[in-house]
């Protein structure tokens, strides 16, 4: 037996012969080793591991869902926005001469992709045949309805609403054009619904951020508890309290982890089950929508969260019930 | 090394464990604790061990008073300590290996020299070859054994034990006190709670007697300090 040494007992060095290198990397072996043993312990317990990720996963899932609808409503908002029709409903008593004229000015527009000349006769028949309203019409004796040139925007330059206003107006301008519109109004409130969506989404996730605290913490609680003994002869032996808080606090990470990633299945099962029910549908409305996904980024974001949330609980239940526990 | 000045222990409620306690140990001694039930002796070890704090007094390790050290310093304080517990403490879904690589563990030490240091403490009580072994299936003097080689596997220099040969026959009994003489002999201060009147009269070694928390005899076996 050697000399006695004071060494492993003062703070910083341990043992003359331990470098600051070697000291670094017996506190990453360290940490490893303790990462390794949490993931270990998890997996001891599988029916209970499951049961509190499957909990954290459904409880991370629904806010993401609900974000995810309203990413969505809001790029089928800027799809409309960008390529949106505008209808210039020219004056009853325009002769065709004039109306090719406002054709031509239209067309010189730079914003202006395509115009399309609707003749009141035209829209009449189109009325006549869309609404069904057929014998009822046929009874008018002037066509009421004016001549109408739809304007499609250019969509290699996709107008924002100020530009859009700006387009408006100068269609207004032309002579003889009536009044120029787009149909915003629809627009409008799918866009305070996306707000309130919003809104929604922060407070979902805001409480059921707080159910995953409350349940990684409860677990923590549990496994703090059934190692009582081993955290008494740790703290006999001079184990600091950031050792002893160390596995437990790895565990709450990786349950709030191993939830997240359940979330993200969820979520990218979902999407891939409605992607294609979508696709069908705006391939009826002649449209390119698709439905956007969570994404790399978005999971990764989704995993963070979870793995944050876990270690935020454990902390909480460690501060709590560790101090609980002392040596006697 | 261990220097008790008028120490007193009054738990709540009133009772006094301790009773102005005057003792002192210099370094490299070895000395038996001894007293009834509710003498005072696991109170004055739970003191050293700093589970407890004085209600008055002070005392001393290796010159500084440790009666006011702040919290987060005791675990490096507990780390100057080894202590057999005479429940041994053993954590049993752990190895021996493991068990005894505990403080080395809290401390930070490096692997490769953790296995060294396990193995020279193993091989010092004289079970090495269990080391793969779970606590669970060695005897009990053989538990107690690791509990000493867990003790002294961080070369403490004072080394406290609580009963250790509590449920041991006479002959492992002998076998752990003549461990605990090797660790006197490299100067760790051994300080042994103990009512195994035999035992201490085989020892010849200085005897501490309290008797409802105070000193009743200091010195008094052979070879003592004072």
């Amino acid at each position: 037996m050697a000399q006695p040494s004071n060494s492993g007992a003062r703070r910083g060095a341990v043992g003359s012969k331990v470098g600051l290198i070697g000291r670094f990397r017996a506190m990453i072996g360290h940490h490893v080793h303790t990462f390794r043993d949490s993931l270990l312990r998890l997996f001891k317990e599988p029916l209970q591991t499951i049961m509190t990720s499957a909990v954290i996963a459904i409880a991370l899932s629904l806010p993401a869902t609900l974000l995810l609808a309203v990413d969505n409503a809001r790029q089928f908002e800027s799809n409309f926005e960008s390529f949106s029709q505008i209808t210039a409903y020219v004056q009853n008593d325009a002769s065709p001469k004039q109306i090719t004229t406002i054709k031509n000015q239209l067309e010189a527009m730079p914003e202006v992709a395509s115009v399309t000349y609707v003749s009141p006769d035209q829209a009449l028949q189109e009325f006549t045949a869309v609404s069904g309203l057929g014998s009822a019409l046929e009874h008018l004796e002037v066509n009421p309805l004016p001549p109408v040139f739809i304007v499609e925007p250019k969509i290699e330059a996709p107008l924002g609403q100020d530009q859009a206003q700006q387009l408006l107006e100068q269609i207004s301008q032309v002579t003889k054009i009536d009044d120029a519109q787009v149909d915003m109004l629809w627009l409008q409130r799918l866009r305070g619904l996306t707000q309130i969506g919003q809104k929604i989404v922060l407070a979902l996730g805001a409480a059921l951020g707080l159910g995953v605290l409350v349940i990684v913490g409860n677990s923590i609680r549990l496994a703090i508890h059934s190692r009582r003994e081993e955290i008494i002869v740790v703290k006999l032996v001079g184990g600091t309290d950031a050792y002893v808080r160390r596995p437990f606090l790895y565990s709450g990470m990786l349950i709030g982890l191993i939830g997240a990633l359940g979330a993200a299945f969820i979520l990218l099962v979902g999407f891939w089950w409605l992607g294609s029910s979508v696709e069908h549908l705006s391939g009826l409305y002649n449209s390119q929508y698709r439905l956007l996904g969570p994404g790399f980024k978005g999971c990764l974001a989704l995993i963070g969260a979870g793995a944050t949330l876990g270690l935020c609980g454990s902390w909480l239940a460690v501060g709590r019930h560790l101090k609980d526990i002392k040596p006697r | 090394m261990i220097h008790f000045d008028n120490l007193s222990k009054r738990y709540p409620g009133g009772f006094e464990a301790l009773k102005s306690i005057n003792l002192h140990m210099d370094a490299g001694e070895l000395a038996f604790l001894t007293g009834h039930s509710g003498a005072g002796k696991s109170t004055l070890l739970k003191l050293l061990m700093l589970l407890e704090r004085p209600s008055s007094g002070a005392l001393l390790i290796n010159g500084k008073n440790v009666n006011r050290l702040a919290n987060y310093k005791i675990p490096s304080y507990r780390r100057q300590l080894g202590v057999v517990f005479q429940d041994h403490q053993l954590l049993m879904d752990r190895s021996v290996f493991d068990n005894v690589a505990l403080p080395l563990q809290v401390a930070g030490h490096p692997r490769k020299e953790m296995s060294r240091r396990v193995r020279a403490a193993l091989d010092g009580v004289g079970l090495l070859s269990k080391e793969r072994h779970s606590p669970m299936m060695l005897s009990g003097g053989e538990q107690q054994r690791v509990g000493i080689a867990r003790a002294v596997v961080h070369k403490p220099r004072i080394l406290l034990a609580d009963e250790p040969t509590g449920n041991l026959d006479p002959a492992l009994s002998a076998e752990i006190m003549a461990l605990f003489r090797r660790f006197q002999d490299v100067g760790v201060t051994v300080l042994i709670a103990t009512h195994d009147i035999d035992l201490i009269n085989r020892m010849n070694c200085r005897i501490i007697r309290l008797e409802q928390g105070m000193v009743a005899d200091n010195g008094g076996g052979y070879g003592s300090a004072i």
